[in-house]
């Protein structure tokens, strides 16, 4: 095959196909997840999801491995040299990682759906920075852009995979609280709490048994229901499936969707506004920040509906740890890595370029992240936080670097 | 506030914090140090957000984020909060390598995980069984024969200091790091110079580069005075404009020979990812841009006959100047050079293309005469002061011609390269790599290696005729990672006792401990450990 040939199959490989297998997957495992509460043929049911969720999700990965491999054939060097590249590989190790750690290690297999999902938003975002495949510059031609490349680039699928657990920490933790709150006011009597839940329970549909269980159930401890909703295989007896669909709701209506949306979309906006900024005209580059606040927005939501059926926040907060720490030490040779790298090529092992800069900035964002987490007081939600507004660093400044500041590290932008 | 405020983790955490805007400022902001183009033009209110914010960017240091006063002094209270952590944590560790044994339990049944299995051998037996186990898996002991307080087990412990040993590992390598830094900034040396191809080349001597950094314990006699000429320096593009990556180089090479002081020549390659290294000292190729040799005559006199340097401007040619102050009044030649420039129709100017290759190369050449005031103003090697210059004409010139304007003929007989070459040595370079070893040698056990505890206690059950082996343990991080470890280790201690363990209840739900991080002081505290 010519390299057009090659270079067009790539693009097909990459996008319908990766983008749609991993879609497929990610709706295939969170349909799997709604099932692990429901009765035994039910769980039967999500089981073989899981299975199709993984096969869906194994395919994908194999043709975006493929695209990577066509790509790197048709332009004959490693497919690492421009932010197109750089976004797809970021997509492939988070997902790659994620899936191999939730299904193997950590037993948790329900939870692909959102590493998938989280996958397909990368690699979508990719598209906006789509160039065709081309050459390198002589400098880059070395193993050393392999090494500290591909390190950094794994790092950062790697935090974004942390990214979507603390999210999904606080998201539940949110839904933990707001329960235990309206428990409280339940017992005490609180003419306001009661009022509350007498008009949830007159209004109809799911909602409707918003509040119920934290006015009515109140004796129900929470860690045995939030445990039950994940971890019991058992069939459960009807009266504890009510319950359990209560307290499920009422998990849910604690976490505010305008909240939700508006926090979304500022901390998109945070990152997205590079797009503007780099847009041909203000009106492309506004086009895009919506487009991408609207695919977030909906992401988030997306992931509140599943609030009720995600395990404990220790759990979360334990995934969401070990992958950011794994990131960070990654992170932190990918960088040393990148110094040797300079002092080889451009004479000096550290200069405050912009991308160094952004490095550093990532750096001291997770190292605050892992030292939160270890500190009492932080612990928990603050931490979660700061993991969230690390990410958030770490992708501005991987933007803000190619596309807005120019420096050395510019001819990785375009 | 004072010490006792360096010491808390959230000062840490806020002095972090401080570094990360600091950070985020120098992102954005340029920085003096490496773009002092972009920060004059920020200053003069030609680029950036105007004259008055780059003033108030001025006043708090934003353009030299990690030169400012600021900088230095977070960078004080840093080190300060970090030793003012760390003393004390040393102590405490080495006390715990030291003197620390494994806790006896009294309660086996109460930890977070619990096994249990029976077996005909005897307590002591099994106790001895599960010893030998343990240490054979490297684990810290204790035994106790249960004579007086806490019933006969064996207790053992580890993880206890490779994680926070790993800590303190990572912590303490900063000030590694802090002193490379330090004395590479005193001891190194970084110049740089330009060479034309074939030319005389340069001498490693104070006075022969063009910008010369010594840090401030460097001294000229520490040059090793070798010489070094540029033999032939390559470089391409990808020349189809159709191509992807049109236009990119493809090839940046420089042949050189290095002659040391003791007259030794060496043949060499620099290459954009391979510097030359002569006796620690490094010479990396940076920069490039065509030399023409430019020869100017006033009167039948030549007053200027020099290769002249040219640097790249943004996909629009190459521009030098001439400064000829030989001449009376002198001679300023601007020059621009472009290096592919075919013919147009005749009578047109030639076509002037941005390529960089030089197939049809052309010099436009405009003349200057007055006072050059070479010395007096700041001025670059490519441009002009023109404030007391009078521009006398101008014209094109292709290689071989010549030209003549007011009386002063000038002529371009050829046209080569010049290579900028940056010469560095810095003697901080290992202590960094040491540094940044020891960084990553701590952190990975700080963040895989967890702590936990395990305790066997084998009893005789209550009709006496069988022994009851109950193993229980807790993990003060990670336990999802000790929860596989202990079944491992009961399931060796039963087939080593000749059993097969009994299906044991999961631990119970509502302890879904914390993940990776509880200090043992306060984990400690909710569980039924007996410290002696």
């Amino acid at each position: 095959m010519t390299p057009d040939q090659l270079a067009d199959l790539s693009r097909v490989l990459y996008s319908p196909t990766t983008l749609v297998l991993y879609l497929a997957s990610a709706f295939v495992y969170l349909y799997a997840l709604t099932t692990t509460v429901g009765r035994r043929e039910e769980q039967e049911r999500g089981r073989r999801a899981q299975k199709l969720g993984a096969a869906l999700a194994v395919a994908g990965i194999g043709t975006h491995v493929a695209h990577e491999i066509v790509r790197g054939l048709a332009q004959s060097r490693f497919p690492l040299g421009n932010m197109f590249e750089v976004s797809s590989l970021m997509a492939l190790v988070g997902v790659v990682v994620g899936f191999v750690y939730l299904t193997f290690i950590r037993k948790r297999a329900e939870l692909n759906g959102f590493v998938l999902l989280g996958g397909a938003l990368v690699l979508a975002s990719a598209l906006l920075m789509y160039s065709e495949p081309g050459p390198l510059m002589p400098i880059l031609d070395t193993w050393w852009r392999h090494f500290h490349v591909s390190l950094l680039v794994g790092a950062m699928g790697i935090f974004a995979a942390g990214f979507v657990f603390n999210g999904l920490y606080l998201l539940r933790d949110t839904g933990e609280r707001a329960v235990a709150r309206r428990r409280e006011q339940g017992m005490h009597g609180s003419t306001v709490g009661a009022a509350y839940v007498g008009d949830l329970e007159a209004a109809d549909g799911e909602h409707a048994t918003d509040g119920a269980s934290a006015g009515l159930e109140g004796a129900t401890p929470s860690g045995a229901l939030a445990d039950r909703t994940t971890d019991t295989l058992e069939d459960v007896g009807d009266d504890d499936r009510d319950h359990d669909a209560e307290y499920r709701a009422a998990l849910r209506a604690g976490v505010s969707p305008w909240k939700l949306a508006i926090g979304t979309a500022i901390g998109t906006s945070s990152v997205a506004w590079v797009f503007v900024y780099a847009a041909d005209s203000l009106g492309e580059g506004l086009g895009r920040l919506v487009i991408i606040n609207l695919v977030m927005v909906a992401a988030a939501s997306l992931a509140r509906w599943f609030v009720p059926f995600l395990p404990s926040t220790a759990t979360m907060d334990g995934l969401a740890h070990r992958t950011i720490a794994f990131g960070f030490l990654m992170w932190t040779v990918g960088t040393i890595a990148g110094a040797m790298w300079a002092e080889q090529s451009w004479g000096r092992f550290w200069g405050w370029d912009p991308k160094e800069t952004g490095a550093f900035l990532t750096w001291i964002a997770y190292a605050g992240y892992l030292h939160a987490r270890a500190t009492s007081g932080m612990k928990g939600r603050r931490a979660a936080w700061i993991g969230v507004g690390a990410f958030i660093v770490l992708m501005a400044t991987y933007l803000i670097a190619n596309y807005v500041i120019v420096g050395l590290h510019s001819y990785a932008g375009l | 506030m004072g010490w006792r405020w360096l010491v808390r983790m959230k000062t840490a955490l806020i002095l972090l914090g401080i570094l990360g805007v600091q950070t985020a400022i120098a992102t954005a902001v340029p920085q003096e140090p490496n773009v002092p183009g972009t920060v004059e033009a920020w200053r003069s209110g030609e680029e950036g957000p105007g004259e008055l914010v780059a003033a108030g960017l001025d006043a708090i240091g934003a353009f030299d984020v990690y030169g400012s006063a600021m900088f230095l002094a977070l960078l004080l209270l840093l080190f300060l909060s970090l030793t003012a952590c760390l003393i004390p944590r040393i102590r405490a560790w080495v006390r715990l390598v030291r003197r620390s044994r494994p806790p006896l339990t009294r309660s086996v049944g109460k930890q977070d995980l619990v096994s249990e299995f029976q077996t005909d051998r005897d307590p002591d037996d099994v106790h001895g069984e599960a010893a030998r186990l343990l240490s054979d898996r490297h684990w810290r002991l204790r035994g106790h024969d249960g004579e007086d307080g806490p019933p006969a087990q064996v207790a053992a412990e580890k993880g206890l200091w490779s994680r926070e040993g790993g800590s303190l590992l990572f912590h303490l390598s900063f000030y590694v790091l802090l002193a490379a830094i330090v004395f590479g900034q005193l001891l190194s040396f970084e110049g740089q110079v330009g060479v034309v191809e074939g030319d005389r080349g340069f001498t490693d001597t104070e006075v022969a580069y063009w910008n010369y950094h010594p840090g401030r314990w460097f001294g000229p006699e520490q040059h090793a005075g070798w010489q070094l000429r540029l033999q032939d320096f390559e470089v391409d593009w990808i020349r189809d404009p159709t191509a992807p990556g049109a236009g990119q180089p493809t090839t940046f090479r420089s042949d050189v020979t290095v002659t040391d002081a003791d007259g030794e020549v060496i043949e060499a390659t620099v290459e954009g990812n391979r510097p030359l290294n002569i006796e620690g000292t490094k010479i990396h190729q940076l920069d490039w841009g065509y030399a023409p040799r430019i020869v100017v005559e006033e009167g039948g006199e030549v007053v200027f006959d020099d290769f002249i340097t040219t640097v790249a401007l943004d996909r629009a040619g190459f521009r030098g100047a001439v400064k000829a102050p030989a001449a009376t009044p002198d001679v300023g030649l601007d020059v621009f050079l472009y290096p592919f420039a075919p013919e147009g129709e005749p009578g047109d100017p030639p076509t002037l293309t941005g390529a960089p290759w030089d197939d049809d190369p052309v010099l436009i050449v405009s003349q200057y005469r007055g006072d050059l005031q070479l010395g007096l103003t700041q001025q670059t090697v490519v441009e002009l002061d023109t404030d007391l210059l009078e521009l006398e004409g101008g014209g094109f010139l292709r290689p071989g011609q010549q030209l003549t304007i007011e009386g002063v003929t000038i002529s371009f007989p050829e046209l080569r390269r010049w290579v900028g070459f940056q010469v560095s040595s810095r003697p901080q370079i290992p202590w960094l790599l040491l540094g940044s070893a020891l960084l990553v040698a701590g952190l990975v056990p700080a963040l895989y290696a967890y702590r936990r505890r395990l305790w066997v206690m084998a009893t005789r059950t209550a009709d006496g005729t069988r022994t009851l082996v109950r193993v229980s343990g807790r993990a003060f991080q990670r336990p999802d990672r000790f929860e596989q470890e202990h079944a491992r280790i009961v399931a060796a201690l039963a087939e080593a006792t000749g059993e097969l363990p009994e299906p044991t209840a999961p631990p119970p739900a509502a302890s879904d401990p914390d993940d990776g991080t509880s200090e043992p002081a306060t984990a400690g505290s909710h569980s039924e450990v007996i410290h002696r």
